[in-house]
C-alpha cells in the first residue's frame, strides 16, 4: 500500500489550475463563478489567498470577470481559490 | 399553526420584487432588532427529508462534505461542521420498540429524526472563549462569527458543549450556523425554517417559542406521548450549567444522549476557577516537598 504515497511523493504538490468567469455569489469567504459556458463552481478562500473575504462582494455588485487560481479540495464538492485577479473579456 | 395573516395577501407564484418583512407570510412574525430570535425543533415532526440541510447550504454557498456513505443509516452528512451547518440526525432505536424488534406495534416507528443545529446559548461558551471579538451577539440575539476578525485560534471549539463549532482546514477560520443573519437583517426567515415542509423547524420570537412548545408538549401527553419533554427550554434539560436557555431549543422524546446531545451541559468558564484553583495548589504543593526535601539535607 505505499504506492500511493510514493507516487503522490514523485508527483509533489498538486498543480495549480484556472479558470475565467463571473462571479455570481458571495457568501463570507465563499463565492460562486459561472464560467463561460454557463456553469457555476464553487470555491472557497484559502487561508494562504491574498485576497480578503470583504473584497469579494464588490466583484459580485460590479458582475466582474475575474480568473481565479484554485485547486481541487479533498473530500467537497468545490475548490480552493489561492488567487482571485480581475481579468478583461477575450475578444470575439 | 395557523396560516400566517398576511400570507394571503401575495397569491401569485412569480414575484417582481421583494416582499417587505417576508417572515410575516412564512413565520407569522415580524422581525425586529432588539427582540429575541430562535429555533424551536419538534422532532415528532421530523420526517429525515434534509430539506433544512439543502435550503442552508444552498442559501449560504457552502459545500457539499463526506463524499461517499457513512454506513450510518440513511445519514451521510455525519455531524455537524465547518461546512453543514444543520445536520439531519438518523436514530435507529434497536431495543424495546425498535426498529430492529422482529415484532413492531402498527403504526409505531423506531426511527428518531432531529435537525441539529447551533443552539445560540443564551451564555454563548464559544463567545465567552473568542480572544477576538470575532463571535459576538447579534441585535437579533443570535450568536455569529466574523469572518474578517476570526484568527482560526480554535478556542471556540472545545468551548462549545454541543460540539457545534468547527475549523475549516482551507480557509483556517471557524464556521458555525449564523441563524441566517444576513436574511433576518433583510426581514427574511432563516432558510432551513422555511423550507422545512412538516414545520418541524419553526422560527421565531424566544417568548413565542416556548409557550407554543409548552402547548406541544401538552398536547402531546394528553395523546399519550408521555416521554415527551423539552431540551434546552427554561428550566429543562439543557439549559443546565450556567448556559440560561438555548434559543434553538428541542422537542425530544428520548435521552438526550440519544440524540448526540449533552444531558447537562456547562459553560467552559465554570471550569476556570477549579482549575487555576487546583493548579496553584499543586503548586504549592510540589513547593512545599521541595522546601522539606532540600531543607532536610545537611
Amino acid at each position: 500500500m505505499a504506492f500511493p504515497l510514493l507516487r503522490m511523493q514523485l508527483s509533489g504538490p498538486v498543480a495549480m489550475r484556472t479558470m475565467e468567469g463571473v462571479v455570481t455569489i458571495v457568501q463570507e469567504g465563499r463565492f460562486q463563478l459561472t464560467d463561460d459556458d454557463g456553469v457555476s463552481h464553487l470555491f472557497l478562500l484559502s487561508h494562504r489567498a491574498a485576497v480578503e473575504p470583504d473584497q469579494l462582494p464588490p466583484l459580485q455588485h460590479h458582475q466582474a470577470r475575474v480568473r481565479v487560481h484554485y485547486t481541487p479540495a479533498r473530500n467537497l464538492i468545490g475548490f480552493v481559490a489561492h488567487s482571485v485577479e480581475r481579468s478583461e473579456m477575450p475578444a470575439a | 399553526m395557523d396560516m400566517p395573516a398576511r400570507a394571503a395577501e401575495e397569491p401569485q407564484s412569480r414575484l417582481d420584487r421583494m416582499i417587505p418583512n417576508e417572515s410575516e407570510l412564512t413565520a407569522g412574525v415580524r422581525i425586529e432588532p432588539g427582540k429575541s430570535y430562535g429555533f424551536f425543533t419538534d422532532t415528532t415532526l421530523c420526517i429525515g427529508c434534509k430539506a433544512c440541510e439543502v435550503a442552508c447550504k444552498e442559501w449560504n454557498n457552502l459545500p457539499a462534505d463526506n463524499i461517499g456513505l457513512t454506513g450510518q443509516s440513511y445519514d451521510n452528512t455525519g455531524a455537524l461542521s465547518a461546512n453543514s451547518w444543520r445536520h439531519v440526525n438518523f436514530i435507529e432505536k434497536a431495543g424495546a420498540c425498535g426498529v430492529r424488534d422482529n415484532t413492531q406495534a402498527p403504526f409505531q416507528s423506531g426511527w428518531l429524526m432531529m435537525s441539529d443545529v447551533c443552539k445560540h446559548c443564551h451564555n454563548a461558551p464559544c463567545l465567552e472563549a473568542c480572544p477576538t471579538g470575532a463571535l459576538f451577539r447579534t441585535e437579533f440575539d443570535t450568536v455569529v462569527v466574523q469572518q474578517d476578525i476570526c484568527n482560526g485560534c480554535g478556542y471556540c471549539v472545545p468551548a462549545c458543549p454541543f460540539g457545534v463549532v468547527d475549523l475549516s482546514e482551507l480557509d483556517g477560520k471557524a464556521h458555525k450556523c449564523t441563524l441566517c443573519y444576513d436574511r433576518l437583517k433583510g426581514g427574511l426567515e432563516p432558510a432551513c425554517a422555511k423550507a422545512c415542509p412538516t414545520d418541524s423547524i419553526q422560527f421565531g420570537e424566544l417568548e413565542d417559542l416556548q409557550e407554543r412548545a409548552e402547548k406541544r408538549v401538552a398536547q402531546l401527553h394528553e395523546l399519550g406521548a408521555a416521554n415527551a419533554y423539552l431540551y434546552g427550554a427554561p428550566g429543562s434539560p439543557g439549559a443546565t450549567g450556567d448556559l440560561g436557555h438555548l434559543n434553538a431549543f428541542f422537542l425530544l422524546t428520548d435521552r438526550p444522549e440519544t440524540y448526540n446531545l449533552p444531558p447537562a451541559p456547562t459553560r467552559a468558564a465554570n471550569r476556570v476557577a477549579p482549575s487555576l484553583g487546583t493548579g496553584l495548589a499543586a503548586m504549592a504543593g510540589l513547593a512545599l516537598a521541595a522546601f522539606a526535601i532540600l531543607s532536610g539535607r545537611d
